[in-house]
């Protein structure tokens, strides 16, 4: 019986880091459909997302081989480098060190590279253009894939884990669809800010319990760490601008 | 190339995007699991040192980064 406690922050760690991902890719592909066609945006995306199908039907089994502790420990440390990475940004993105990441100005740059490169003729399919989607769903796609795993690995998550991204890919391609532009009003470094919070709390509990330490109260204390992370990333948020605000004259 | 270049490179950033804090996070696990190896800590406290040691990484690395920017 797969416990609310777990499956509560991997299916929302895979949908939020998920919804994140995708809508970085939408943008790129939605550049490359818009100024080369939407064949090759379209064949591009399809041949990256059965390559990233690939790697999760081969990876599957073979994570099935290594004990589960060693599994837990491996998880464990890399969900800590990966999640940390990215609480670190966006602690220094909400305290404004780092410039926030915008959607618009990453289509534009994405559309002036598209539109610098000589177009094919019409009957011709866009090769670049599928290499830029394929290329960007690819990329964006290995970050969910090892979020679905890492968050649902070894519990019996991987499936809640993997409709949670399945989600997010359908609210952000719905989304998409509909209003035909970069999707710029995401909250995207709340969002990361939060999944940043949750895989660094899931990282602290299963490296632990790779080194065989017993939690106290088992999976709750993945609620303990994700609200001392939280706070940890306001405060170091806060100390920053405090001290820039005291810099600047 | 060029792609699996791209690939590899992507992989690299997405797990060692900051060197400080990354080896800062190796090295608090290292410790850890070397405590509870050598059973120098009981397991609890072995754990809270990876767990406060991981926060502590957190906001020194915030920290350094906001005053390498403002250096730059």
């Amino acid at each position: 019986m797969i416990s609310i406690t777990t499956a509560a922050p991997a299916v929302s760690a895979a949908f939020l880091a998920s919804l994140v991902e995708v809508v970085e890719a939408f943008t790129i592909v939605l550049a490359a459909g818009t100024l080369r066609g939407w064949r090759a945006a379209i064949a591009g995306t399809a041949a990256a997302l059965a390559v990233l199908v690939l790697i999760v039907v081969a990876l599957g089994p073979a994570l099935d081989q290594i004990p589960l502790h060693w599994l837990a420990l491996l998880i464990g440390t890399l969900l800590l480098l990966f999640g940390m990475g990215w609480l670190h940004k966006a602690v220094l993105r909400a305290a404004g060190i780092v410039p926030l990441h915008d959607q618009n100005a990453a289509f534009a740059a994405e559309a002036a590279n598209l539109s610098d490169a000589a177009a094919p003729g019409r009957a011709a399919f866009d090769w670049l253009g599928g290499l830029i989607a394929f290329k960007a769903v690819l990329l964006e796609g290995l970050e969910v894939v090892f979020i679905v795993i890492a968050v649902g690995a070894g519990r019996g998550l991987l499936v809640p884990a993997s409709l949670g991204a399945l989600a997010a890919c359908i609210v952000v391609l719905g989304i998409g669809a509909i209003v035909h532009r970069p999707l710029a009003r995401v909250p995207e470094n709340t969002l990361k800010f939060a999944v940043g919070v949750i895989l660094s709390a899931f990282g602290v509990f299963w490296t632990g319990e790779g080194l065989g330490i017993a939690w106290p109260g088992d999976d709750f204390m993945i609620l303990f760490f994700g609200c001392a992370f939280l706070l940890a990333g306001l405060g170091a948020a806060q100390i920053v601008r405090r001290s820039t605000r005291a810099l600047t004259p | 190339m060029n792609l699996l270049r791209e690939v590899a490179g992507g992989l690299y950033k997405m797990f060692v995007g900051d060197a400080w804090s990354t080896g800062a996070i190796l090295a608090v696990v290292s410790v850890t699991a070397g405590l509870k190896a050598y059973r120098v800590v009981p397991p609890l406290i072995a754990g809270a040192i990876l767990f406060i040691g991981c926060i502590a990484v957190l906001v020194a690395s915030v920290v350094l980064s906001a005053r390498r920017n403002r250096v730059r």
